[in-house]
């Protein structure tokens, strides 16, 4: 897990810039995604519930330099989302086109949930909208899922230390 | 111990140790005990967020704009500017109209629009959650800008300095849940709350004396009552109005002046002083 942790630092740090200095430029039908949810899940995905909170919680603090909102808040709750869908993927047969899309959309719509719900018990007031505009995210992230996780794929098979034929 | 149960253990460890880890940060957070460490650490990152910001605005202006991309570019500049002005004019105009009013009944004096310095920043970043409301811009404390100065851009209010690093600041939209100002309409002259409606929700100005009669169309401004904000900065346009005569208040929805997707220059008004009224709302004898 040490390893995954030095790439985690830089990989969540760029794409936090990208998350608001570069999405925000190019909203996809008006929504803009959360890649490094997106990029933590997937990798929680394909190497296990250990490495997949870790980035988690690195991405969710990287993003919460940059909000207004308090730091901590975002890493919990995608802490809490990717250890919830990691726990049920384990229960489901195995599937890298149909499992990643319904974690994703699963894990979206519970990490949306307990930010808000932290967001509303530190005392900043949510909007009717925000909470409609959920279904719109669950779905966007559905559908980005697959070439994350794809890349993902790649990008753990070359860092996978490879066994040694003696 | 079998090796399966070790895993589960060390795998809910790493859970709670992180989440405790959040939860502690969270709470320093909020009780203000981190921000000279989140400083330190958001500084680099501001730079490197502006210099990005700066590359990905050439790649979109590239990729919508037209071939002689300089030229047209150069001529929408000035067109827009050109817009902008006559816009605010016309919402001055309308303004100084309710105003008018006003003076033929009560009294016979100009208004002077006070002249406050401003500072120009950029914006090299919007915030990243997905219900919060907030820009960064690229000036901060070394530019002398303070938490609590308001922001303003070419056609008016865009929010209020929240945070500040030395070489960044991250300004409330108007628009966020959180932000709350008080404001006036232009002709009716009633007086109410603007509450932001957060991400695709409705600003609106809430606490309308019911005995007003308001007018889709009328110009919103900032009222200057709480001292937090100067007078009179253009805020938007009454768009629909919420009266309902079983309730004591009404309630107008506003559509605010500037575009706030689309925000690239803000205006940083650092010669206004908001005044402080603790000291009215602190118990007697406290």
């Amino acid at each position: 897990m040490s390893s995954s942790i030095y790439l985690a630092v830089p990989v969540m740090l760029v794409l936090t810039v990208a998350q608001t200095a570069v999405l925000p430029r190019f909203p996809i039908v008006g929504l803009i995604p959360q890649l490094p949810f997106l990029v933590a899940l997937s990798w929680g995905l394909l190497r296990g519930v250990n490495e997949g909170i870790v980035w988690a919680f690195i991405g969710g603090l990287c993003l919460d330099l940059f909000s207004v909102g308090p730091l901590g808040v975002t890493a919990l709750a995608y802490m809490l989302a990717i250890l919830a869908v990691i726990w049920i993927e384990n229960a489901m047969p195995a599937n890298r086109f149909f499992l990643p899309i319904i974690m994703a959309a699963l894990a979206t719509l519970i990490y949306l949930f307990i930010y808000l719900f932290l967001l509303q018990l530190l005392g900043h007031q949510i909007s009717m909208q925000v909470v409609t505009g959920i279904s719109s995210t669950v779905i966007l992230h559905g559908a980005l899922i697959l070439p994350i996780f794809w890349l993902m794929y790649y990008l753990d098979q070359t860092f996978r230390p490879r066994p040694v034929k003696l | 111990m079998n090796l399966n149960e070790a895993q589960q253990r060390i795998r809910w460890a790493v859970f709670i140790i992180l989440a405790g880890t959040a939860v502690l940060l969270t709470i320093l957070d909020n009780t203000g005990n981190l921000d000279e460490v989140l400083t330190f650490l958001r500084d680099p990152l501001a730079v490197i967020v502006g210099w990005t910001s700066a590359r990905t605005d050439s790649i979109a202006d590239v990729l919508d704009g037209p071939r002689d991309l300089q030229t047209a570019r150069e001529e929408l500049a000035q067109l827009q500017a050109r817009v902008d002005i006559l816009e605010r004019e016309n919402e001055q105009l309308r303004e100084v109209q309710g105003e008018y009013q006003l003076l033929l009944d009560l009294f016979n004096r100009a208004r002077q629009q006070p002249a406050f310095s401003r500072l120009t920043a950029s914006v090299i970043g919007r915030d990243t959650s997905p219900s919060l409301r907030s820009i960064i811009i690229d000036k901060g404390r070394d530019d002398g800008i303070v938490v609590g100065m308001p922001v303003e851009s070419a056609r008016g209010l865009v929010g209020q300095v929240f945070r500040t690093t030395n070489n960044s600041a991250q300004v409330v939209l108007i628009t966020d849940n959180a932000s709350s100002i008080p404001a006036r309409l232009g002709s009716s002259r009633a007086t109410g709350l603007l509450r932001g409606g957060g991400l695709g929700g409705a600003t609106s100005i809430d606490w309308i004396d019911l005995k007003r009669q308001l007018d889709v169309g009328e110009v919103v401004l900032t009222s200057g009552l709480g001292g937090k904000f100067p007078q009179d900065i253009v805020i938007g346009r009454v768009i629909e109005v919420d009266r309902r005569e079983a309730e004591l208040f009404q309630r107008a929805i506003v559509q605010p002046a500037v575009a706030f997707d689309s925000l690239e220059i803000v205006f940083v008004i650092t010669g206004f002083h908001p005044v402080d009224t603790e000291i009215f709302t602190a118990p007697p004898g406290g």
